[in-house]
């Protein structure tokens, strides 16, 4: 399916001549170019909370790439009004999975530890110049690309990767059966558009952001535009200002540029995360 | 096999084809005056009442031209819209895990399209409704259950098979999950005794029919 | 009922033996062909192949190129188009969720006609055959009775080919009495910028702006060339620094974003632009060079020096502590920011319907066009330009009678000074009264008159009443608030299934060349209008020379010398979009010299006073003689005549005129508005309504929220589940000094009708206002957007099943009155003034 996203578009874009050449050089980002050296990349996501006008074009753009049931959301915009008139002011803060890296002990994400099915699932993933990198996982496993990826086929429905979650990144998907019992459902979560990605296309929600707030890339690149902005803004040097909940101790590979300061202000976004509870996109 | 029970398995094949185009016939379209006249046959009536059916007293003692306007808004007021109706495809009540219902022309309709068209039939290029309509999914397995009819005929259970195994799948796949619901949705909308009945009998013919599929696999 | 045995079966079967035999008659089976063995195969794993169209989107007036990917012949996504000029690859989420328009489950797939009295809710399936013929027969009635006029078509949204092919067919068949919706959104900017710069529409050029100015535009959320302009806004912002300061009454997404919101009272900024204009003008910040291209004086020959004096002394009493009393900006602000703005040249100035949308707004957008003149930043690279778009050649159709016309587009007569982009919010409440007459047949075109409009009882009272309007139809293909009051529907498919070709405007100033087309045929008997006109046309007896939009487009494409060259309509069908890679963007074209062979052609004259070279041959005199007598300003279309404008010894392009006399001055001083007794220099005038307000009332104003258009999206699933909800903004302070709480049921009260909604005290407005959004409180348009289910759809309906939100919103335009702006007939959407109170 997603080969043929990739192969289609380029057809006709093929006989545009340079000017197509151009643009569709621009529709593949840096992955792919990565992806001739061999080792598994490690990609990583910036929100740049400069740019983002909470215009949704994401949360949509996300609805559509994978028809996400009513209710759930693998990636949703949080907006909050803070301060007094006349000096009030309005912050949007786009969400999605993480992809954290886990804590430095372990370094397995929450919500890959707490999958019953962890560490049954043996998996193996094929590099660019064809090594194998073995590793494990269950219904819920981290690729050595860094994407948290979600197998139904494993999943027994037992919601504990939700409670695992503190970013409420995870949510029941109510139109999927859990593989591995029927009487529950499976989970809705962001896969940065692994089918995509895979392709060298960028994620929806990337392709789509008319401002360009959100940023994609692999981090082992030092040309990518993520290795670069990570340079510019310290990324991930400063991670108690760049991440959400530090305290958590998740290590997210996602990023917030954010030089007004708008993850410490959004206290009540704070509260949500914590309490696990799912996204919802809603302006109101 | 015997003969005897080919040739009985044939004329049951046949009946119930006529019964899916019958059937086809009510939700193609509006009732036309020469469909009215049929309904109002006694033979009609009888079949009818006889299984419990009423048909009300309005068609016979109005005229034949309000009857048929009644009908017809009935039949758009059910059926078509605009505005709040019951929509007669499968796409738009069909759940499916990966989405694309409950909205026209959703996934169901590729799969009911794929498999009609697999099956060796087209849709006819004059016909403009869409791939999933309840008319088109009765109105195949009238094809599926007359070309069951003729295999009795001329190869006996052999060649019928083939034809039982379509219809058993298309029949699983398709109209028993969804169809029954849709009636029920229709019977409790309607007041009119027509689609209240149409739908009623609908329901019991697919009714019967899975149970029958059930007995001949078993 | 009784369950079926094997018994009944052969009973039942005669049953349907019978009516299958004498059905051929009445009824058309779907399936052909005969089932065979093996047949194709059926497997939905293999052949799964996604083909990529590029088309282009229709959700709101930017009509981005897009790319959608269709499988299995269903379109499963849609994209930006990569290709793009304009939209570099990017769509917003109403484009996104296009998708949801195709595929809306309570879509109309058949003609439909009324049953019962109109607006009952009855009706029955026609063909399409049968609906042409009764619709040909009444128009051709109204035709036949030498009275054109009497069809009344009115159209919301309907640009590029598709208003090329439908005006063909209201020319041909002699109607002038086409309405259109520009003055519910934006028709009094318009007629301001005519009155001003000529023709109508302005690109903001932020690619090269080092600073911007926002009075109530929502650029970075709703604006009508939206993705283009945004995207390049934000990077200027963050790539360049550029600082933009927004003036508005709540924080938008574009005030959020912005550098500096400044909030500011409703229906004030003219006073805050023209205390700017004084402090730019007092601190010696003009800019000299562009003053020869100024009219600020009634003399058309006076010195920079003069016109530096006359607005000066116009100016004066503008003083910034005057704006800060009547807009609640701070005079220390206005002072400031107007300097910074002067000083960082090249900048932009930018306006929406924030702040012309009210009684003074045409002066407001007067003041804006002054502040961008004064300080050079018009028509030049980083300031406020001129839009350029496509210019496409296609087919014309045959040419029709005289356009006879009912005068019921323009509002009461005299209501409206110059209403240019007509007054159609008051066009039921004209046919409601008669004098001016009425249409017999009345069909609207991606229009909603009872919704989109003020007063919605009132229009739906209006339409609804036979003896007021005997023929009603809708072209439609979801079942809106009017189309619930139609006699006859046409069901149009979405944009995602026609024909066009496409020239909205370019944000680089080169224009860029973009087609629409289906992404899959027309669902059900969904027909496309501009098909339905061509057949229209030729059942009517003036075929229009093209049977079809694809055919137009096509011979469009051949007749393009660009497009032709690139490859016609198979480049276009292939690649969507073009662009002429040579071309230079289009600044500064009012310094173009005229050439000296334009001013000796025939009929070519000089009007002194206006210093304008035109030629009266293509005006309305019938003389040379008349024309001098009359002069340019007051002959009938002497601005379709407009040659150039002498400045000096030179003859220059100057501000080419467009519907209105203007002359070829960059005009400050309109002598067109002092005819009319309006003062000829941009003037504050207070909102009658708002000086006389008590202690206890407010304004109401209504905007828009960047997942919704204006009344066509609150169907769409995945819009409607971000924003489902309305509740009115009031700041804390008011809200308290009113007792109501966040959360709180209000009541909120207008001279023309009371609505109850729910309260949102919040920072975020200024106080003394009431905010309400106006895409939601729907009671048609299917389950989505009113709640108005299909039956037990609930018990099925995979998606509706899970649906988690049960509010609506609340149409703020049941108590919004349809008034105008007396200069150019726009309606004062955020003027009126309201009481709330708990319920």
């Amino acid at each position: 399916m997603s080969e043929n996203v990739n192969v289609g578009r380029r057809q006709v874009l093929k006989g545009a001549g340079a000017l197509a050449i151009g643009a569709a050089a621009g529709l593949v980002p840096a992955g792919k170019a990565f992806a001739a050296r061999g080792n598994a990349p490690r990609w990583g996501f910036i929100v740049d909370l400069r740019r983002c006008t909470g215009c949704r074009s994401c949360t949509v753009a996300c609805k559509a790439e994978y028809d996400v049931p009513l209710g759930a959301f693998r990636t949703a915009v949080y907006e909050e009004v803070q301060g007094k008139f006349p000096n009030a002011e309005k912050q949007f803060l786009p969400r999605l999975c993480n992809h954290c890296e886990g804590n430095q002990e372990d370094k397995i994400p929450p919500c890959v530890k707490n999958c019953p099915e962890y560490p049954k699932d043996r998996r193996v993933f094929n590099t660019a110049d064809g090594k194998k990198i073995r590793y494990r996982g269950g219904a819920t496993y981290k690729r050595p690309d860094g994407l948290i990826l979600y197998d139904n086929d494993l999943c027994v429905g037992c919601g504990k990767c939700i409670e695992a979650c503190p970013y409420g990144a995870r949510t029941f998907n109510k139109r999927l059966i859990a593989g591995k019992d029927a009487s529950k459902n499976g989970i809705a979560k962001c896969s940065l558009c692994q089918h995509r990605v895979d392709q060298g296309v960028a994620p929806a929600c990337v392709n789509i952001c008319p401002p360009k707030a959100r940023i994609f890339g692999d981090l082992n690149d030092p040309g990518s535009e993520v290795s670069k902005l990570v340079k510019e803004f310290g990324l991930e040097n400063k991670r108690n200002e760049t991440t959400l909940l530090p305290a958590e101790n998740t290590v997210p590979m996602l990023y917030y540029i954010d030089p007004k300061g708008s993850l410490t202000k959004l206290a009540s976004a704070k509260k949500k995360f914590m309490g696990n509870e799912a996204w919802v996109d809603q302006i109101s | 096999m015997s003969q005897t029970n080919d040739r009985e398995n044939r004329d049951v094949a046949r009946q119930r084809s006529h019964i899916y185009g019958l059937l086809a016939t009510f939700y193609r379209q509006e009732v036309t005056s020469d469909f009215l006249r049929q309904i109002k046959a006694p033979q009609f009536l009888g079949v009818f009442s006889d299984l419990g059916l009423e048909m009300g007293q309005d068609l016979f003692q109005k005229s034949e031209e309000s009857v048929l306007e009644e009908m017809s808004v009935e039949y758009a007021r059910l059926l078509l819209g605009p505005g709040r109706h019951i929509s007669p495809h499968e796409s738009v009540h069909l759940p499916e895990e990966e989405g694309g219902t409950g909205q026209l022309w959703g996934k169901p309709a590729v799969k009911v399209k794929k498999f009609i068209e697999a099956s060796g039939l087209e849709y006819k290029s004059e016909y403009s409704g869409l791939p999933d309509h309840i008319s088109v999914e009765l109105e195949f397995m009238q094809h599926l259950t007359l070309r069951e009819a003729q295999a009795w005929e001329e190869d006996g259970r052999k060649g019928s098979e083939f034809y039982l195994n379509i219809e058993k799948t298309f029949m699983e796949e398709h109209l028993t999950r969804w169809i029954p619901i849709f009636c029920e949705k229709v019977m409790e909308e309607t007041e009119m005794p027509f689609y209240k009945g149409m739908a009623a009998l609908t329901k019991k013919f697919i009714e019967f029919e899975q149970e029958e599929m059930v007995d001949k696999s078993g | 009922m009784r369950d079926i045995t094997r018994r009944d079966i052969f009973k039942l079967g005669a049953v349907g033996a019978a009516v299958i035999a004498t059905g051929k008659a009445f009824s058309s089976q779907a399936l052909a062909g005969d089932i065979v063995e093996g047949g194709k195969d059926f497997s939905p794993k293999t052949g799964v192949e996604r083909t990529m169209i590029p088309s282009s989107c229709w959700s709101c007036v930017t009509r981005d190129p897009m790319i959608g990917f269709v499988e299995d012949g269903r379109l499963v996504k849609l994209e930006g188009q990569p290709n793009s000029i304009r939209s570099r690859g990017k769509i917003c989420a109403k484009g996104a969720a296009g998708i949801n328009q195709l595929y809306d489950p309570d879509r109309i797939l058949y003609p439909m006609k009324r049953v019962g009295k109109r607006g009952e809710g009855k009706w029955k399936r026609i063909t399409w055959d049968e609906a042409l013929t009764e619709l040909t027969a009444r128009l051709k009635k109204v035709r036949d009775d030498g009275h054109p006029e009497k069809f009344m078509f009115h159209y919301g949204r309907m640009k590029a080919s598709s208003s090329k092919i439908v005006k063909a067919f209201l020319s041909a068949y002699g109607t002038g009495t086409v309405g259109n919706h520009t003055s519910i959104c934006e028709g009094g900017k318009w007629t301001a910028q005519e009155l001003t710069w000529g023709a109508h529409y302005d690109n903001w050029d932020f690619d090269n702006t080092k600073y911007v100015l926002n009075f109530g535009s929502g650029v970075l959320e709703a604006h009508t060339n939206h993705i283009p302009t945004s995207q390049r806004l934000v990077e200027a912002m963050v790539d360049r620094g550029v600082k933009m300061v927004t003036f508005d009454v709540r924080i938008s997404n574009t005030a959020a974003r912005s550098t500096e919101w400044v909030p500011i009272k409703p229906g004030t900024d003219g006073a805050v632009v023209l205390a700017m204009c004084r402090e730019v003008m007092e601190a010696g910040l003009y800019d000299k060079a562009f003053f020869p291209f100024i009219k600020a004086t009634d003399n058309p020959n006076a010195s920079t020096d003069e016109k530096v004096a006359a607005l000066k002394a116009h100016l004066a009493k503008y003083t910034p502590q005057w704006a800060e009393k009547i807009s609640g900006v701070p005079a220390a602000k206005i002072k400031a920011t107007a300097l910074e703005f002067a000083q960082n040249k090249p900048a932009c100035v930018i306006s929406y319907r924030g702040a012309v949308a009210h009684y003074n707004g045409n002066d407001t957008e007067r003041a804006v066009q002054m502040l961008g003149a004064i300080t050079g930043n018009i028509d030049n690279p980083g300031g406020r330009c001129h839009g350029v778009g496509a210019k496409w050649k296609s087919p014309k159709g045959p040419k029709g009678p005289k356009a006879k016309k009912l005068k019921i587009l323009d509002g009461f007569k005299g209501a409206a000074a110059y209403p240019t982009h007509h007054s159609n919010h008051q066009i039921l409440k004209v046919i409601k009264d008669g004098k001016a007459g009425r249409p017999d047949i009345y069909m609207w075109y991606c229009y909603t008159p009872v919704y989109a409009n003020g007063e919605c009882q009132e229009n739906i009272d209006i339409l609804k009443d036979e003896s007021l309007i005997p023929y009603t139809v809708a072209v439609n293909a979801y079942y809106d608030e009017s189309t619930a009051l139609a006699d006859l529907i046409l069901p149009n498919p979405s944009y995602l299934e026609w024909w066009d070709w496409e020239d909205m405007v370019s944000p680089t100033q080169v224009p860029e060349y973009y087609i629409r087309q289906p992404f899959v045929k027309p669902l059900g008997e969904s027909r496309d209008f501009k098909d339905v006109v061509c057949d229209l046309s030729s059942r009517l007896g003036f075929p229009l020379g093209f049977n079809s939009a694809e055919e137009f487009v096509k011979k469009s494409c051949e007749m393009t010398p660009g497009i032709k060259a690139a490859g016609g309509f198979d480049f276009m069908k292939k690649q969507g979009v073009w662009h002429d890679p040579n071309a230079k963007p289009k600044f500064d074209m009012y310094k173009k010299k005229v050439k000296a062979d334009a001013l000796k052609k025939a009929g070519v004259i000089f009007d002194d006073a206006t210093s304008t070279y035109w030629n009266w041959k293509k005006s309305g005199a019938k003389s040379e003689a008349e024309a001098k007598q009359k002069g340019y300003t007051k002959t009938k279309n002497a601005y379709k005549g407009y040659v150039g404008l002498k400045v000096g010894n030179d003859v220059f392009a100057g501000f080419k005129p467009d519907k209105v006399n203007k002359s070829g001055f960059f005009e400050f001083y309109s002598e067109l508005l002092k005819i009319k007794n309006f003062p000829a220099l941009p003037t504050y005038v207070p909102i009658p309504e708002h000086e006389k307000m008590g202690p206890n009332e407010l304004v109401l104003t209504t905007y828009k929220v960047p997942v919704h258009i204006h009344a066509r999206s609150a169907n769409c699933k995945w819009l409607t589940e971000i924003y489902h909800d309305n509740p009115g903004m009031i700041n804390t302070e008011t809200a308290g000094r009113l007792g109501i709480s966040d959360g709180d049921r209000i009541k909120v009260k207008s001279e023309v009708g009371e609505i109850t909604t729910t309260a949102n005290v919040t920072e975020a407005v200024v106080p003394g206002v009431i905010a309400i959004s106006h895409h939601l409180g729907h009671w048609e348009y299917g389950r989505y957007a009113s709640g108005k289910k299909a039956p037990m759809a609930g018990d099925d309906d995979p998606d509706l099943k899970l649906k988690w939100w049960d509010t609506y919103g609340v149409h703020p335009n049941w108590i919004i009155p349809n008034k105008l702006d007396p200069i150019n007939g726009q309606q004062r959407w955020m003027d009126t003034v309201v009481t709330v109170k708990k319920a």
